[in-house]
């Protein structure tokens, strides 16, 4: 019998800072094996929101839930059953890709053989076994991205929470990075991610939710969002309204 | 304990790859004399405490020994802002880690804070075993004291922590705590009433207090009252600490820092003080300048050392100088009986202010700035410039200091007079003179990114510590000969004629140094850039 609790539900979660809300009343479900795009404008509580679901950050009222469990009072439950692809300071610069990948490995419970297996299986599928000893500190961009990504398979888990996963990655990085997500996905995993290349988002993800001023402005499939002819960057302008006349500076 | 091992096992590789590219050579230096030397301290413990001799004192000795060893334990790291090293939270708090794993990793982190304590207490017991006339089992209560200093210490970090992540209050929180950690001794040293707890510090011990019941088990005296007494304080402590380590992994410095847009906008006076290296100088050195103004004071850990200087700073040295040390020493003509230390207050303290300044202005300029370091390669201008800008920063807000100590000597009524004045801050200017010289040539070639925000940080860079060792004693030495001159010809003009070669000397010094900086920077700015880039491990250092 197919499980049909929501992989993410958020109930008007609110995020206050001082009285300026980041994320103001968002309500949204995430379906279970579903590749869930989360976009917005910069500043727009995107981060934000994904902190929320991280732990990272207590939300000031509302509720989360993921794999039915409620964050905060199940987090170490929830927290084994999901895969982070953080933002970049939550790498740990003086290690090399193989030990931060075995490092969260044991976090998660994988005894340390099979951690460091997989730690060097994940690194030759990201490509980046070819200078093991190379520190994270000395990652390009990219690299960092790749290397939280196989950090954050290690597990199998099944829900994903991303932060920006392909920002600065080359077009080949991203490639294998959107294989190897989109094959997770057919296995039933659940991928919730913030993106701001939209074509990324158009191409990979079944739902799409945008949010502008901490609000949840449109929600639903690619089809629903794009409506006719209009490709995801056109209904994404329309709905975070973008009505800025484009004044000239006299000097520029 | 699963994950434990496995971050002890991250920091140990962290360490590992850090160390051999930088200078593994000075951190085993400095760690050898400095630890060597409390060896040797708790071993002359050992023969101290094994003395049968010594038994009739153990009872006055034991206790204060062991205030001393909770007071350096738990207030002089937190007073000289630095902490030991302490888990990185932020990132931990992303995995499937149980908190009180957590909780019991940073307990046991808290040895880092206190290694020299547990050398002495480690003396102080092995030569009590020793002691024939003392019981055998002096471990216990050894080892509980230090699991109460352990767990303690937990507790107080993470309040204090918090507290002083939160700029409206940081400030004041921070000036308030100073004040209270050294008003027993000012009211001890001024000889004012005594109250009855702080006669339990100075005079006799109460034996509420857990160095007073440690103690007392660890002679064998009143066994059963100070073993409850110490059991109830490990117990509160364990409360305590728990409950606050609970909050700080709840604690979103973001969420407290957040500002209500209702509140009034920063005043035209700070506009118009960062404002002012503009006004006075062309650009782009103005503009240098007016930058690091503005990223000075807006950064904590500089406000917070900012602040000691003439708290702290001067408190510390405020007993000295109103009794104990203040002896009758004054070689000047005329100069009476005022003690040495009143005579040489507002010196020794602007001294000091600079010493508590020195990681910000000198030794890792670059690192509180880290991501404007790149910017400056990049920009136009060359890099001996910026050097140059930094370096007119860090005088101006020595300068700045003093002249704030100096006012607040004048509230406390210590005697000013024109000499004392020019003493104070061309003194400061020559050492200021060396000290930039060395720190120019150290924040390139030993830069390491900081984060400003923090108001206290977890621990010097072992490299930086050991090039201290060395550097201080040489930056000091040309002022020291001024002194000496004045001691030796009883003269101020004598003083103050070496003092003009000093800076003589010190501007020579400076502009080879500079020169010299440069050309590092020009050729490591590389590797510079990238260690200035780089994060910590699973446990800040």
């Amino acid at each position: 019998m197919e499980d049909i609790t929501p992989a993410i539900r958020i109930q008007d979660l609110r995020k206050l800072y001082g009285d300026k809300a980041a994320v103001d009343g968002l309500t949204l479900t995430v379906p279970q094996g579903c590749f869930y795009g989360f976009l917005g404008p910069n500043g727009a509580g995107k981060t934000t929101t994904i902190k929320m679901l991280m732990g990272l950050a207590p939300p000031s009222s509302g509720s989360i839930e993921l794999l039915g469990m409620p964050m905060p009072e199940r987090g170490l439950d929830i927290k084994r059953q999901i895969g982070l692809v953080p933002d970049e300071s939550l790498l740990f610069d003086h290690l090399t890709g193989a030990e931060f990948i075995e490092f969260v490995g044991r976090i998660y419970g994988i005894d340390r053989q099979t951690a460091r297996e997989r730690a060097i299986e994940l690194l030759i599928l990201f490509e980046l076994d070819n200078a093991p000893r190379k520190l994270i500190a000395e990652y390009s961009k990219g690299m960092r991205k790749r290397v939280a990504m196989a950090a954050a398979l290690i597990h199998r888990p099944k829900l994903f929470l991303m932060d920006e996963p392909f920002e600065g990655v080359d077009a080949v990085g991203a490639r294998l990075m959107k294989d190897i997500l989109l094959d997770q996905v057919r296995r039933g995993a659940t991928i919730f991610l913030t993106s701001h290349v939209l074509e990324v988002v158009e191409r990979l993800c079944d739902r799409v939710g945008i949010i502008r001023s901490g609000k949840l402005v449109a929600e639903g499939t690619m089809d629903e969002l794009r409506g006719t002819a209009e490709t995801l960057e056109d209904a994404f302008v329309r709905a975070v309204g973008v009505d800025r006349v484009g004044d000239r500076l006299d000097w520029l | 304990m699963t994950h434990a091992s496995s971050i002890v096992w991250a920091q140990w590789r962290t360490l590992r790859n850090y160390y051999p590219r930088g200078g593994v050579a000075w951190t085993a230096i400095v760690g050898f004399i400095w630890y060597g030397l409390w060896t040797a301290f708790s071993l002359a413990l050992i023969k101290v405490f094994s003395e049968a001799a010594t038994l009739p004192l153990i009872p006055k000795l034991l206790p204060t020994a062991l205030l001393i060893v909770i007071l350096y334990w738990q207030f002089i790291p937190l007073l000289m802002a630095t902490t030991g090293s302490s888990l990185e939270l932020k990132k931990l708090r992303a995995y499937p880690i149980p908190n009180y794993e957590l909780f019991t990793l940073e307990v046991l982190l808290r040895l880092t804070a206190g290694i020299e304590m547990v050398l002495a207490l480690i003396g102080i017991t092995i030569g009590m075993t020793l002691n024939p006339g003392l019981p055998k089992w002096v471990i216990l209560p050894a080892l509980s004291y230090v699991l109460f200093n352990l767990v303690i210490g937990v507790g107080l970090r993470d309040m204090l922590g918090r507290l002083l992540a939160r700029k409206r209050i940081r400030e004041v929180a921070f000036f308030l705590f100073v004040i209270a950690a050294a008003l027993p001794q000012l009211i001890i040293t001024r000889r004012l009433p005594r109250l009855g707890i702080l006669r339990s510090f100075a005079g006799e011990p109460w034996i509420g207090w857990p160095w007073t019941a440690a103690s007392n088990l660890m002679q064998g005296v009143s066994i059963a009252p100070s073993a409850a007494i110490l059991l109830a304080w490990i117990l509160s402590a364990f409360v305590f600490s728990s409950w606050q380590f609970t909050r700080s992994l709840r604690f979103d410095a973001d969420a407290a820092n957040a500002s209500d847009s209702s509140r009034p906008p920063r005043t035209m006076l700070m506009e118009r003080f960062y404002r002012m290296p503009s006004a006075l100088l062309p650009d782009p050195m103005g503009a240098l300048i007016e930058k690091e103004f503005r990223f000075l004071m807006r950064s904590s850990r500089f406000r917070l050392v900012f602040l000691m200087g003439f708290t702290f700073g001067l408190l510390i040295w405020l007993p000295m100088a109103l009794g104990y040390g203040g002896y009758r020493y004054n070689p000047l003509p005329g100069g009476g009986s005022t003690p040495f230390f009143v005579r040489n207050y507002l010196t020794v303290v602007s001294v000091y202010s600079v010493l508590l300044l020195s990681e910000i202005c000198f030794w890792n300029s670059f690192g509180f700035d880290r991501s404007a370091a790149q910017f400056y390669f990049l920009a136009p201008i060359p890099f001996s410039r910026v050097l140059i800008a930094k370096n007119i920063t860090s005088v101006f807000f020595i300068m700045l200091e003093i002249s704030v100590v100096t006012v607040v000597c004048a509230l406390l009524g210590m005697p000013l007079d024109a000499i004392t004045l020019a003493e104070a801050f061309s003194v400061t200017a020559v050492i200021c003179l060396f000290l930039l010289s060395a720190g120019n040539q150290q924040s390139i070639r030993q830069a390491r990114g900081v984060n400003p925000a923090n108001s206290f940080r977890s621990g010097a860079a072992g490299r930086i510590q050991a090039m201290l060792l060395f550097l201080y004693p040489i930056a000091f030495a040309p002022v020291a000969l001024a002194f000496l001159a004045r001691f030796a010809f009883e003269s101020e003009a004598a003083f103050f004629i070496v003092l003009a070669l000093d800076a003589v000397l010190g501007a020579i010094v400076y502009k080879f140094a500079l020169e010299s900086a440069v050309q590092a920077g020009e050729k490591l700015k590389e590797k510079m850039i990238a260690a200035l880039s780089a994060a910590d491990g699973p446990v800040s250092d």
